[in-house]
């Protein structure tokens, strides 16, 4: 009998053990994901117990902040929709977008020090709060840009060339962050998608802006492309497909063709650079990457090397073919062009403040990519002076500073063409980087330049 | 005070000798206090001044009380196994801290029932010390318990789907607590008796060798009273734990895994059955299987547990961190869940593993004592106390279909903490017996 009570002894020492090994299962591994189940209010409970950080813009004009009257706990967005994509939205049926979401933990004080007080203050029974956030937009300049797309969709990102800073970055329509919970159904069902943040993820074909791109690369390939001249009839054929143009631009070299936008000299460009070399321009200035921005960003997409036709080839050369991009990516062009040829990593926190609003992080100015040489960007930048002087891109033009800039009318099956405009300004000590976008629109060069010319005015006002 | 007026009587000689006996305990009980006091205190940080004030004097008054029995154990010269009882320091001070921490008047109400206990336990140790007289009557008891057993079937009180509560005016008795305790002593005389019959059979069936019905008898009157208790009192949890610990000692007894695999057998059975002919106990298995569809139903308690227990982590969200006001009844039977989400892996794991030294040292018990009854009921204790616990701990993780029973010294509830004090009690004398006759 005594055997039989041992073997009863490593029964229950057995039983303990599943036991042990099936807790560590369900703390360790199966606690993550039953810790962000939408059923566990924990995350709720834990919110409510915090006053959640605010978020400023670079001047200082209140984004986001959690009110205490006539609402205590309500997290309130005074600029409306003017920046809803970018500071994002809290709601408890529909989840949180934006930098809302992205810095969630800093702004509920869970991070650094503000974690350690608040662990003491939630012992001991004391209210919490969390860090604050400096973002790199202007309030006035978010709302001044949306008032310029108006009730069209689009979007528009301004970037500062030298840092990286993110000023403007808006996305039409907007909607009212106040209000999601009451406006969702028709949010949701809106065919004009006013959820979406066009300026990170729409995916749009570049048009005519992707032959900055293109010359760029056709140059860094062969440095003596400078002093070629080219001849445009005004149409093009590959393998039996007839490019046309938009006129018969005559004996032009390459800055030239870039300030009118010529269609055949940039498909036979195209062509030269072969599918590689294409790739390899558009690798240069990160339109396939994501920039590491925080908030989502959808990175560019085109035909693989492999599969490029020529027709293919000489289409995505002047930006009608398969490849879809952001308007982010096409400010990130603009803004290298202006650098110099280098592309400062974009950035949209400028600082981030602890409960006390003591900085405990501020934003570092590094580059990003290498995608041209000085040389290069100086002829590219010379070029884009011209659009805007004498070619396609003079509605960007401004008499108080000297514009730069790039249109594109890209082709789509949805309708007229996107209008699409980038460039910088002021062109002598560029400062401010731009993309704008309108879909279905019209020409880049009559819809989108004037409002790119609009903002670098607004924005030198006030100082940028 | 009380414990220098013992010393002075006792003189310095028989002092040295006493005191010797059990410092071991006081030693861990020390530590069992420093480790009360220490909740206590993040408690009272936290707390209102007033209740945090009653629960540091709460922990400050158990400590001493455990001290003082100790002391005066050594003092009558008992020579109980010295580690079961700071285990069961531990495991309650866990059980008070928390209830404080959870509801300071249950916190309160758990105290005075603590020092109940406490008292219980040194009746137990004091009148019951010769135990073996309870072989005497082990039918009156066995009928007194079903009995009792049986009563609230028809007098009870319902209170959260299980129908085991009795209303004695001033305050709520669950007999089937008491019962566990009863039976696996009437089960240890009896198969102490009749082990021989029962292991060699009288009568043989084909290839099996069936004992007289009028052996097997009471075994199959177990089994029924094991599923009356699942059928009318809707109490799956004290059906599984009465069903398991007989089959575990009728094994212990007569090495037969015939038996075990026909209690097993009909085990499965009687579920089976029930499964199919009772809703609730339908649900329970449902549930089990799949709580999500049932989230805001039947489902929400095991999911809300599960919930708290994955939200621990490691190291736990600290005493008073965690939101255990979203579990149902978690001062009962979800109070480990609680535990899991404040103190973490480390401190859910500490408390089985403190389960698991308090059977272990029940299992050396059964294996040091002197004769079979002893050693059957020793077992049987270890084994009712071990599968209570993971019973109910493998309910609160759905490891096992969720079923509401306490968890023993931790879990609030007079009769849950009273009748293991017995428990504990009893296992203490069993080991002094031993030890006398291996010393003498």
């Amino acid at each position: 009998m005594k055997h039989n009570i041992l073997k009863l002894g490593y029964l229950l020492l057995g039983l303990f053990i599943v036991l042990i090994i099936y807790l560590s299962y369900l703390q360790v591994i199966r606690g993550p994901e039953l810790a962000v189940n939408p059923y566990n209010r924990r995350l709720e409970e834990f919110e409510s117990r915090i006053i959640r950080g605010t978020v400023f813009d670079t001047r200082g004009t209140v984004l986001a902040a959690t009110g205490y009257s006539p609402d205590p706990g309500k997290r309130v967005y005074p600029q409306g929709p003017a920046a809803v994509h970018l500071v994002g939205y809290i709601s408890g049926r529909y989840g949180r977008t934006g930098v809302e979401s992205v810095y969630d933990r800093h702004l509920l004080g869970m991070e650094g020090i503000d974690q350690v007080r608040n662990l003491v203050s939630r012992l001991l029974g004391r209210e919490q709060a969390g860090g604050h956030l400096v973002l790199t937009v202007d309030a006035a300049l978010q709302k001044t840009a949306a008032d310029l797309l108006g009730d069209r969709r689009g979007a528009v990102v301004m970037l500062d060339t030298r840092t990286g800073a993110v000023r403007v970055m808006v996305s039409s329509p907007g909607f009212d962050p106040n209000f999601v919970d009451e406006a969702w159904s028709r949010l949701e069902k809106d065919p004009d998608l006013p959820l979406i943040n066009r300026a990170t993820q729409g995916a749009y074909p570049p048009g005519s802006i992707i032959k900055v791109v293109v010359a760029a690369g056709a140059l860094s390939a062969n440095p003596g492309l400078e002093q070629e001249v080219f001849n445009c009839q005004g149409f093009l054929v590959i393998d039996g497909y007839r490019l046309t143009d938009t006129a018969v631009h005559g004996n032009l070299d390459i800055k030239k063709a870039l300030a009118v936008s010529c269609n055949t000299v940039f498909a036979r460009l195209g062509l030269s650079l072969k599918p590689d070399g294409l790739h390899r321009a558009v690798n240069a200035f990160g339109l396939k990457k994501d920039p590491g921005l925080g908030i989502p960003v959808r990175p560019g997409t085109m035909v693989a090397p492999k599969a490029m036709t020529p027709v293919e080839l000489a289409a995505s050369a002047i930006g009608q073919g398969e490849m879809l991009v952001s308007p982010l990516h096409m400010a990130l062009v603009a803004a290298g062009i202006a650098n110099q040829g280098t592309i400062m990593h974009p950035f949209v926190v400028e600082s981030f403040k602890n409960a006390q609003g003591q900085t405990v992080r501020q934003a570092v100015y590094r580059p990003w990519l290498t995608a041209a040489t000085p040389d290069i960007a100086g002829v590219l930048k010379e070029s884009m002076v011209d659009a805007v002087v004498y070619g396609t891109a003079q509605a960007a033009g401004l008499p108080e500073m000297q514009v730069a800039g790039k249109t594109g009318s890209a082709q789509n099956p949805h309708g007229q063409t996107h209008a699409w405009f980038i460039g910088f300004a002021p062109a002598e000590k560029p400062r401010l980087a731009v993309a704008v976008i309108l879909e279905n629109a019209g020409a880049g060069g009559s819809v989108a330049a004037p409002i790119a010319g609009k903002l670098f005015s607004a924005a030198a006002k006030r100082g940028y | 005070m009380k414990a220098e007026n013992y010393s002075q009587k006792a003189g310095p000689g028989i002092m040295s000798i006493t005191g010797a006996g059990r410092s071991l305990e006081r030693k861990l009980l020390f530590w069992a206090g420093i480790y009360a006091v220490t909740g206590m205190l993040v408690l009272y940080s936290a707390m209102p001044l007033k209740t945090g004030l009653i629960a540091l004097i709460a922990a400050l008054v158990t400590t001493v009380a455990f001290f003082l029995v100790s002391l005066y154990w050594s003092y009558c010269g008992y020579r109980g196994d010295l580690f079961l009882f700071p285990v069961t320091a531990v495991l309650s001070s866990t059980g008070l801290v928390f209830l404080f921490r959870l509801d300071p008047a249950y916190g309160i109400r758990q105290f005075i029932w603590l020092l109940a206990g406490l008292f219980v336990l040194v009746l137990v140790s004091r009148l019951m010390l010769d135990f073996h007289f309870l072989s005497d009557y082990k039918y009156i008891y066995a009928m007194a318990g079903m009995v009792a057993l049986l009563l609230p079937i028809f007098f009870g009180e319902e209170q959260g789907g299980a129908k085991r509560w009795l209303d004695c005016g001033l305050f709520q008795v669950q007999p089937a607590e008491f019962v566990k305790i009863l039976m696996v002593l009437f089960l240890a005389v009896y198969l102490a008796e009749n082990k021989a019959v029962l292991t060699a059979g009288t009568r043989i069936i084909g290839w099996f060798a069936l004992p007289d019905l009028r052996e097997w008898g009471p075994l199959a009157v177990m089994w029924g009273l094991s599923l009356l208790l699942l059928i009318f009192q809707r109490d799956l949890g004290t059906a599984l734990i009465y069903f398991s610990t007989f089959v575990a000692m009728v094994y212990t007894a007569t090495s037969r895994l015939f038996y075990v695999f026909t209690g097993l057998g009909l085990f499965v059975a009687g579920a089976a059955a029930s499964f199919y002919f009772f809703d609730h106990v339908r649900t329970r298995v449902e549930i089990w299987l799949n709580p999500w569809p049932y989230i805001e139903t039947s489902g929400y308690q095991v999911i809300q547990s599960l919930f708290a227990i994955s939200s621990g982590g490691l190291t736990g969200t600290g005493l008073g961190g965690g939101y255990p006001g979203l579990l149902p009844a978690v001062h009962t039977d979800f109070i480990f869940s609680a535990i899991c989400e404040e103190m973490g892996l480390l401190g859910g794991t500490g408390v089985i593993i403190l389960f698991l030294v308090f059977v272990f040292r029940g299992i050396k018990i059964a294996l040091n004592s002197r004769d079979e009854f002893s050693a059957l009921a020793a077992a049987g204790f270890s084994a009712l106390l071990g599968l209570q616990v993971f019973i109910i701990i493998a309910g609160v993780t759905k490891l096992l279909p969720l079923t509401g029973i306490t968890v023993p010294f931790v879990s609030y509830g007079g009769s849950s903490l009273i009748a293991n004090f017995i428990l504990l009690g009893l296992l203490l004398n069993i080991s002094h017996e031993a030890c006398e006759t291996h010393e003498t």
